[in-house]
Parts: C-alpha cells; structure tokens; sequence
C-alpha cells in the first residue's frame, strides 16, 4: 500500500513538472505585460502554481489547465493591485476612431521595453486582453474566460486597444505628426 | 462588408493562428483582395502585429524559475485524500460494511432525506476534494451550463453574489436529484458555495423569511427558501459574515 501511495506521490510530482514546463515561461510573460517587474512577474508565477497543487485538482476538464493557469494568475495580479472598479463591458463596435498607420520605420525601431512601455499608458482595461492577443496562445474565447468578460466585449477592447498602441507608439515615435493624424485608406 | 468595416476587423488578426480560420476573419480577408488601398494597409498592419507580438515572446524569462517553482511543490498538496490508494482500500471496506448494514439493519431512509442531511452533506463536500464541472469567472456561463445539464439554473442570486467573480460550478446529485453547485470567488483563495436545490426534493426546507444558519465543520452555511428553489450558501467566517452576502453589505 504505501509503494503504491508512493507511486501516486511520483506520478503527480512528474506531472506537476510537466506542467510547470509547458506554461511557465508564458505565464511569466504575461505576468511581466501585466506588472512590468521581474519579482513581482515571478512572484505571480510562482503562486499559480501553488495555487495550482492546492486546487488544480477541482478542475475536472483536463483539457482546460492553460485557461485555468491564466486566469488564476490575472485573479492574483488583480487582488495583488487591490483594484475594486469594476469596468464597464463595452458592446462590440466598431473602433470609432481614425486608425492610425505606423510607418515601416517605427515598426522595425520597436523592442520589448518601448513595447511594453506603450502598453503600460494604455487604459488598463486594454492591458491584459492585449498582452494575451499577442502571446498567441489563446482563442478570443479563451481569454474572454480568462479575463471573465463576454466575448464581444474582448474584441471591442483589442481592436481598441491596438488602435491606442498605434497611436502612442505613432506620437512617440514621430513627434512631428502629433498635432495632426494621418487619415487611414 | 467594405473596406472601413473589415480594416476593423483586420486590426486583430493576427498572422498564423487559428484566426484565419474564423468566418468573420475570412470575409474581411476577401475584402483585402479586392480592395488594393485595404491592401497595402494590411500589409503594414501585419508586420507592426508580427513585431509587437515577436517583443512579446521576447520577454525574457529569468533562469532558474522553473526550478524555483518545481523546488516549492508539496506533495501533499496535490494528492487529494480519496484518490490515495489507502484511502481507496478503506473506502472499499466502508462500503462493504455499509452494505451489510443496508441489508440486515435496514436504515430507516427519511432521515437521510431531511433538508440537514442534505446541507450538511454538500457543505461537508465542499470541505472536501471536489471537482467542478466548469471554471469559469463568469456567472453567466455557469448558469448556461447549469442550464444546458438540466440542472437548476433559475436560481435568483443575492445582490451581493451577482458582484463576485465566479470561480466555477458543478451539477451533483442528492438521492438521484439534480443538485446546482456555483462558486464565488472571494480572493485569498477562499470561495462562497451557493446549492440550489428543488424545494420540492427537500420537504423541510427552510421557510423564506429568515435564513437558517449553522456552522459545519470549517464553513458557515445559511439556508433559505425562495419560489420553488431552496439554497444554502456556505462560506468562510461567522454569521455575520454569510449575512453581508444576502443583504448587500458583504465584508
């Protein structure tokens, strides 16, 4: 009896690391979008995990670790910032501003930092579902679940905010052109 | 569709995913064809989303953390006790020896039946390990899969509850009835459960006036009837506790 309550111990701790290795570097990286600090990126990371080998086991879809690994980590980067406003769901619409171009040239003068400093002026209700969107390893639907906001109210808030990334990294980038924006077409 | 409405659309598509695959998607792709201007946008388009999304995946990861997290699993945290072949063992003895009390004592089956048989069962459940069928921070799609598996699904929520983020549900069964099971997420890893269950399945249900509280074993449960549903929300803390989740004033 207890080889095999041995055996069962082996068994979840090998599949505890399998885990950790498939997810952990996205969920850090998603943790940093969010955050924008080393220790508190790992922290968050960290107790996903845990949190993981405490209530991982309620999850019964197997299929659905990632999602539940992801928003489990945006439920604690959430009560970390003790954050009670409750935003607003916008319906799905149309981006009701001009959208702006990026020139070539700004594009290719992008790295990670001026990224992610971009990212952190926009409103915060854009932050996590756009660092989601571009990590690519979730579904519209499945990041709707991770942040728990309807499906269209997830599109509205990307193509928003991919409209305000543009445009910050676009006056950022060519100050020249603030006073005026390019029509798009 | 034109071309303003799929410039729109195309902002979030992002290059070798699934997207391509999703008729939304597809039409506006077809607008690009035909549409040289909304063409070369795109193509600019594309390669400012394939450079943000590259900046992205090119956080770098600290060494040593995947270690550091592996290095804090506890064992003991993810064996759930019932899944423990000990347990399992003993769990087979329990039910051959209830079995032979079944028969030959024949237990008098009302009892078990009693509205505190039935609470004190699915709050001593939630203090256990249980699996919930769907985990999802969204009331709404708990209630459409509740709904979906024909369990109860009309269940009206305190206002406070409506507030609280979900952090999943389950459909059980009691005495082969359909038992609705939705979890409240209230941070610091701790849940509020809410049962809904038919009040016509539980003739002593409490009346619905004035909740009904008990401590079991670590949660506080309060219990209520409304309409044809009959509820009990357990949950960490005291009664006073419980009570900001039925009247609007939650801690």
């Amino acid at each position: 009896m207890a080889h095999n309550d041995n055996d069962s111990h082996v068994t979840a701790r090998h599949e505890f690391e399998v885990l950790v290795s498939r997810y952990y570097s996205t969920l850090y990286q998603f943790a940093f979008s969010l955050a924008r600090n080393e220790d508190e990126a790992c922290e968050l990371t960290q107790q996903t995990f845990y949190t993981w080998a405490r209530k991982g086991h309620q999850l019964r879809d197997r299929s659905k670790v990632k999602t539940w690994l992801f928003t489990t980590l945006y439920h604690e980067f959430l009560e970390k910032k003790r954050r009670q406003i409750r935003f607003p769901h916008y319906e799905l619409s149309v981006v009701d501003q001009d959208l702006p171009n990026v020139l070539p040239a700004t594009v290719n003068e992008l790295d990670s930092k001026t990224v992610l400093q971009s990212l952190a002026q926009l409103e915060e209700i854009f932050q996590a579902p756009l660092a989601l969107f571009y990590l690519e390893q979730h579904s519209y639907k499945e990041i709707a679940d991770i942040l728990g906001v309807p499906l269209g109210t997830v599109k509205s808030r990307i193509s928003r905010g991919i409209a305000q990334l543009q445009q910050i990294l676009t006056d950022e980038k060519l100050p020249a052109k603030n006073s005026k924006r390019e029509p798009h077409g | 569709m034109d071309s303003r409405q799929a410039k729109e659309i195309l902002m979030r598509y992002r290059p070798g995913t699934t997207d391509g695959s999703d008729p939304e998607f597809a039409e506006a792709l077809e607008q690009v064809k035909r549409d040289r201007e909304l063409g070369r946008w795109f193509e600019r388009h594309r390669a400012f989303q394939s450079t943000v999304a590259d900046r992205f995946k090119q956080i770098t990861v600290p060494q040593h953390l995947r270690e550091k997290i592996v290095a804090e699993y506890n064992p003991t945290r993810i064996i759930v006790w019932w899944r423990r072949p000990v347990f399992q063992a003993l769990a087979a003895a329990a039910a051959i020896v209830l079995l032979f009390g079944l028969v030959y004592f024949k237990l008098p089956t009302r009892e078990g039946k009693s509205f505190a048989a039935f609470r004190n069962r699915v709050v001593r459940n939630a203090q256990r390990g249980y699996a919930m069928d769907i985990t999802t921070t969204n009331l709404s799609e708990i209630r459409q899969y509740l709904a979906a598996h024909q369990a109860d699904a009309d269940y009206v929520l305190p206002a406070p509850l409506e507030k609280l983020p979900g952090d999943g549900g389950a459909m059980l069964r009691w005495h082969n009835k359909k038992v609705s099971m939705v979890c409240f997420d209230l941070g610091n890893h701790n849940d509020l459960y809410l049962f809904v269950a038919n009040r016509s399945d539980l003739p002593d249900a409490p009346s619905a006036s004035e909740p009904q509280f008990a401590r079991i074993g670590k949660l506080t449960a309060a219990s209520w009837s409304q309409g044809d549903k009959a509820y009990v929300l357990a949950g960490p803390g005291d009664e006073q506790f419980i009570r900001g989740y039925l009247r609007g004033n939650p801690p």
